[in-house]
């Protein structure tokens, strides 16, 4: 019967007593625990791969680089069911573009679109999408790399990490990056950046965006999964 | 108006159809692709309202996009056809019906087809089809020139034959000849 005073506890928690909404520090605390996640970009091309956590043997692990359209894909860190709703919205978002303008969509307008459904998430009392996205294509200005966060933050770079020890894998990522890298070499930072994350090998997965016809494509996983019987 | 004819050949499938498009007893457009390629795979042939027919491919690209994405394999030339019609289909029921009549025809891992469809949603396979104004008379060729064993290049030339044939006699046809063949999948494409 109490009212919903400014101190009474039955009100729903947005605000934590420091100003931050809860429910979004709790999302970006469960990206924390996921895959460690990296993405790298230069001027010729852009990488984004991801750590594959291995399952039983006769369980096929969940696929984490996603094909979002011919010029663009993503990856993502966090609960792999809020992952794969992000992903087929950035499909769909991709294709409506298409329909409406007969073009490929450009990757800021991707981007854009993903923060808006997340930020939704944050003013309603809901639950918040627990996945931070790394979104990578090509579009009229070039090659493109983004990170869009739970709370629908989203940035614009050449190097990311997300998920367990991001900023460890962050640091490995900033220290080894020059800006006219091969795609091998990248290739090769992000595996590194990972390890030392991680403190083992992992099995990754990971997609390549080049300026080539193409434009992103999954590389075939290593036989690291495979070679297990 | 319009003629468009499409072809199931032992090594693919082909499409021809003329150049004209009418504004009543007018020729609006003596340049008008009435074949569209959806994709590597799949191509469609329209007769009937441009804008129409348009549509229905665009939103058909983007289903079997996505649904290419979505499942990791792209739709049959079946399953397209059926996505089409339902389009067409959903038209008619809300009284506001597409005025078209497409040819899908493709190919898939199962082989090669050609199917018509039209604005109430039915589909139809068929070895041979023709659809718009001149198809009466295309018709007569393809009868008497397709047999099962034809190859596409020799579809190409049956389906020029029949298209020309139809704009020699039908006003509503003309202008030229649009063809395009597309080759069955080899075994390493189909994975």
């Amino acid at each position: 019967m109490s009212e919903s005073s400014p101190h009474s506890n039955n009100r729903f928690p947005f605000y934590g007593p420091q100003g931050r909404l809860v429910l979004v520090d709790s999302a970006l605390e469960a990206v924390s625990r996921g895959s460690t996640t990296i993405g790298i970009r230069t001027a010729k091309f852009a990488m984004i791969s991801s750590q594959i956590k291995p399952t039983h043997p006769l369980i096929e692990p969940s696929e984490k680089i996603f094909s979002i359209d011919f010029h663009a894909g993503a990856t993502g860190s966090g609960y792999i069911g809020d992952i794969l709703q992000l992903i087929d919205t950035l499909r769909l978002e991709a294709q409506r573009h298409r329909l409406t303008y007969e073009t490929p969509i450009d990757i800021d307008s991707l981007a854009k679109h993903l923060s808006t459904f997340l930020h939704n998430y944050t003013t309603y009392a809901v639950r918040p999408q627990a996945a931070s996205i790394i979104l990578s294509g090509i579009d009229q200005t070039g090659i493109q790399l983004y990170q869009v966060d739970p709370s629908g933050t989203f940035f614009r770079g050449s190097g990311f990490a997300i998920g367990q020890s991001s900023e460890t894998a962050l640091d490995v990522i900033t220290k080894e990056y020059s800006a006219d890298m091969t795609q091998e070499q990248a290739i090769n930072l992000g595996k590194k950046a990972i390890e030392k994350a991680l403190g083992e090998v992992p099995i990754v997965e990971t997609g390549i965006v080049t300026h080539k016809e193409d434009g992103f494509h999954k590389l075939p996983l290593e036989k690291a999964l495979s070679s297990k019987p | 108006m319009t003629t468009i004819v499409g072809i199931r050949t032992k090594d693919g499938v082909v499409l021809g159809s003329d150049k004209r498009a009418s504004k009543g007893f007018f020729i609006g457009s003596k340049i008008v692709q009435k074949i569209a390629k959806v994709d590597e795979t799949l191509a469609v042939a329209i007769a009937g309202q441009l804008s129409d027919a348009e549509y229905i491919v665009k939103v058909a690209k983007a289903e079997r996009r996505l649904m290419e994405l979505r499942r990791g394999f792209s739709l049959t030339v079946r399953e397209s056809a059926r996505l089409i019609a339902n389009i067409a289909y959903s038209g008619l029921r809300n009284y506001q019906p597409y005025y078209v009549e497409l040819l899908v025809a493709g190919v898939d891992r199962h082989g090669s087809y050609v199917y018509s469809a039209d604005m109430s949603g039915a589909i139809t396979e068929e070895d041979f089809a023709s659809s718009g104004s001149g198809s009466p008379i295309a018709y007569g060729v393809l009868e008497s020139l397709y047999t099962k064993e034809v190859t596409n290049q020799q579809a190409k030339e049956i389906a020029s034959r029949a298209v020309a044939a139809a704009m020699e006699r039908d006003p509503g046809s003309g202008n030229g000849i649009d063809l395009l063949a597309i080759p069955n999948l080899t075994e390493e494409v189909t994975t």
